[in-house]
Parts: C-alpha cells; structure tokens; sequence
C-alpha cells in the first residue's frame, strides 16, 4: 500500500507556475485573478486534448486558489474551467470568441442552468425558453444563484426549445450581458468574490449564432459536463480538508490546555483523527480520477463524488469549528467557511437528488467485490 | 430487438425486474426516467457506435423499447445494406 501523503499529490510541477501567476495578485478580486490566470497561459495548459481539463493540473489549480482565495474567487474560476470552457469547446462564432476570451483571461461566462422558476434538481421543468427563428433567437425567462452573473461578459444559457418534459427539449444559447433585455440582482453577501446573482431575460434578441451545438442535445452535454464539475469540486474540497486539517493540527499543537496542548489530549487527538480518516477516503475516491488522462467520470461516479465531497468537507469544518472554540469565529475562520462549504452539498447537485441517483445504480454498486 | 439491447435496457428500468422486455413495453412505464435517459443514450451510442441524429432526439424515439430498437438498428444498417 502506498503511503498516505499529507498534502494532496498534484502540487509540484503544476502548482509552481499557478501561485507564479498569482504572485502580488489581489487574491480578494476574481476578474485580476482569472486576468493573472489566463495572462500566464494556465488556463489554456488546463486543456491538453483541447476540451477537457487535465484532473492532476485542475487538481494544482484548486488547491493553490484555495490556499489564497476566498472560496467565492475559487468558485468563480472553478465553474469556468470545469464546465463553461469544455460546453465552449468546437463552437464556432461569438462562442468561439468568447471562448478564446476565456482562455486569456479577458473575458468571463457565466453558466446559467438553475432556473429561477423550478427547482435546480429537476432541470426538465426549467421555463426560460428561447424561440428559434431564421434570422435569430429570442430568449425569455430567468436563471437563479448563477456565479459570475455579475461579473460576466455573457452567459451560456439552458433554455427550453420544446414544450415536451424531455431531455431534448433543450438548447444552448450565448446571452451576452449588456444585450438589451437582460437584467441581473445580487443573491446577496454570501460567497463574496463569486458574483453569484440572478439572471433576467425579458426578449432578449440575440442572432442565429448565439445558439450552440445541436439543439436536443444541450441537457445530455449538460449531464456529461456536470460531471465533470464534480470532479473539480471533489479535488477543490479535499484540498480545504487537508488546508483545514493542517491549520487545527498547528493551532492544536500551540493551544495551552493543562501542563500541555489542546494537541495531548486523547479525545481531541481522536476527533481529528476521524476527520483524518474521512479525508483520506475522499482522497482514495479522487486517486484513481487523477490518472485519468481527462477528468470526465461515469455519471455514478460523479454523484459519489459529489457527495462524499460536501459530508467530508461539512464533517471537517464542523469538528474545526467544534475544536477551535471561539477562534473558528475570527475573521475568515472556520465558522464563515463552513457555512459557505455547505454549497459544496448543494451548487451543482443537491445531496438529496445525487443520493437520488445512486440509488437507481444499487445493482451495479452493490454487486460482486472485484 | 437483439439480446444486446434488451440486456443494455435492462438496467435503466427499475421496474422491469426478470420479465421480458417486450417490443410495445412503454420505458417510462417499466421506471425509465429523464435523467437516466440521458445515461442510456450515452450507452447506446457507445456500445452500437452510433449517433443518434438531430430528427430522432425527441421524446418519441424514448417512448417504447420497440421503437428505440428501431432507431438504432435503422442507424447501424449501411445505408443499402441489411442489418450487421
Ligand atoms: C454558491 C452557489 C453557486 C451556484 N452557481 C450556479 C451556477 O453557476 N450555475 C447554475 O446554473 N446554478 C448554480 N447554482 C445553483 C445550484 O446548482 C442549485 O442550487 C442546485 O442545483 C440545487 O437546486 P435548488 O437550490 O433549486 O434546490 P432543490 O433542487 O430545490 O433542492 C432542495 C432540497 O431538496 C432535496 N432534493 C431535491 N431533489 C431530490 C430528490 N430527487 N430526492 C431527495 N431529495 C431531493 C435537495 O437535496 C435539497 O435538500 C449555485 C448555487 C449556489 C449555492
């Protein structure tokens, strides 16, 4: 058996050249941050086969954003490079220029999937639609708790085609921001730095190559791509664990307690042992992903994923909270964390719904050991 | 339909449990849902190496096991040719 590491594996070779081009960069602002980025090329060496983000170097991009950001910058560039650059992927026109914005850094995208008139989970009863015409498309609706909506140049948007409850009922159609008939709100103080907010198409004209790729196929893209996204915020969270985990061990070991540290004492050292234990399952579920040559998993195992990310991360933050005492309430501490880490059990896929799925592979997960 | 289809159905239908599936069986029916029919098409394109083209991706093409079958196998005949 190998021997357990005590930071995640990638760092190295590709963590070098991220915090370079993050040096002296304000690591509060997500659009010098994603400037910095695309300036030094990490974004496009994301993409060795030119669509999908290599696991280990989006792995080094994670942690070293994770280690300076606040997780709302991180969110903003993760989205980005997980799923909005892959959906831009072979386009061609204003998509493959926004793209090619995006891999510079110049230009930022939102994806707008959650819709503000049904629930994130159950994407089929989403009501923004787009009427698709010769000479263009009108978009109508709106989309909820999208990051980057108010920071972005455009949006790639979900939006239905046709009436029937089916998966092929949907199409792609790049919004950009400043276009007549687009609004966007705040969501709010939360996640700072992620410009997450709310979305509002009201007619919006846009022209016939603002629609993407085949129409029907948008919602099937979708679900391959998310997966995707779950990998990046599986790789994202055991790195906070492990950022946590070292941080509690170093403030345990300083702690006076006694004759000694808070570190001494038994009960402490085996709660944060069993956190331990939890992150080094999440790494063993990421191992196998970041020798893949690209980080798209089977949809099973993007829910497995999802999930044991957001019940790791929750149960470290919670038991850091727990053993810091009232430090965890600093400014930035592990309290604020925690609260914004719940969104790992939530952006993306609701724990709910992803247990949901994994329910309907029981036979293939409960099957013969191999 | 061929074994291989009706094998590849199987497990995307919660309700189907041993019983055959038949031609006219409706998918939704026999727990086929929306989620997971994204998941089959993935399957079928990856096992009969197909595409499924943009006139069949409608909700009819997933309506009945026969009908799906249909797709397919009109999809893998050589355009003048019978079925491989
Ligand atoms: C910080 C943040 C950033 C986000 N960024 C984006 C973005 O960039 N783009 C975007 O499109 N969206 C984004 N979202 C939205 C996010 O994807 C949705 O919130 C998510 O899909 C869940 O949908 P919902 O909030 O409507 O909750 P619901 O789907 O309404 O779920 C509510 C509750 O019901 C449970 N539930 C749902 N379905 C089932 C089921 N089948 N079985 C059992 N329980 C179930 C869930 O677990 C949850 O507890 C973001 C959200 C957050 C918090």
């Amino acid at each position: 058996m190998p021997e357990p590491r005590a930071t995640p594996t990638p760092a190295g070779e590709h963590a070098a050249p991220v915090g370079a081009a993050l040096s002296g960069v304000d690591p509060t602002d997500p659009g010098a941050v994603w400037r910095a980025l695309g300036a030094a090329g990490i974004i496009e060496a994301l993409y060795p086969d030119g669509v999908q983000p290599d696991p280990r170097r989006l792995s080094a991009l994670l942690t070293e954003l994770d280690a300076g950001c606040p997780l709302g910058v991180t969110l903003s560039v993760c989205v980005q490079v997980a799923t909005v650059l892959p959906l831009l992927a072979g386009a061609t026109g204003p998509a493959e220029r926004a793209r090619r914005g995006m891999l510079r850094g110049e230009t930022v995208v939102a994806l707008a999937v959650t819709d503000a008139a049904g629930s994130g989970s159950d994407l089929l009863d989403a009501t923004t639609r787009v009427k698709l015409g010769d000479d263009g498309a009108v978009l109508d609706g709106g989309k909820d708790w999208i990051t980057n909506a108010t920071s972005c140049d455009a949006a790639l948007v979900l939006a239905r085609h046709r009436e029937a409850r089916h998966f092929t009922s949907f199409c792609w159609v790049l919004a950009p921001a400043d276009a007549p008939g687009v609004t966007v709100g705040s969501a709010g103080r939360a996640f700072a730095g992620s410009g997450v907010g709310h979305l509002r198409f009201a007619g919006v004209a846009l022209p016939p190559d603002a629609v993407l790729g085949r129409p029907g196929r948008a919602l099937a893209g979708f679900a391959r791509q998310v997966g995707v996204e779950r990998v990046a915020g599986a790789l994202w969270a055991r790195a906070m664990c492990h950022r946590m985990l070292a941080g509690l061990r170093d403030w345990l070991r300083r702690r006076p307690a006694g004759a000694g540290t808070l570190w001494d004492r038994p009960a402490v050292r085996e709660r944060y042992a069993r956190c331990l234990v939890a992150t080094h399952q999440l790494d063993a579920l990421c191992a196998p992903l970041l020798d893949a040559p690209a980080a798209v998993p089977s949809a099973v195992t993007g829910m497995l994923l999802k999930v044991s990310a957001a019940e790791t991360v929750d149960r470290v933050a919670a038991e850091a909270v727990r053993l810091r005492g009232a430090d965890a309430f600093r400014d930035g501490g592990e309290a604020q964390l925690r609260t914004e880490a719940a969104m790992f059990g939530i952006a993306g896929g609701a724990t709910g719904a992803m247990l949901a799925g994994i329910a309907d592979h029981a036979d293939e997960l409960a099957g013969a050991v191999t | 339909m061929n074994t291989e289809f009706t094998e590849l159905l199987r497990p995307f239908l919660k309700f189907a449990g041993p019983e055959e599936i038949t031609e006219d069986a409706r998918l939704r029916d026999l727990g086929l849902d929306s989620m997971r029919e994204i998941e089959l098409l993935f399957a079928i394109e990856e096992t009969f190496g197909v595409a499924v083209p943009d006139d069949k991706l409608v909700d009819s093409t997933f309506a009945t096991a026969g009908g799906l079958w249909g797709v397919v196998e009109e999809l893998r005949t050589p355009v003048g040719g019978g079925s491989r």
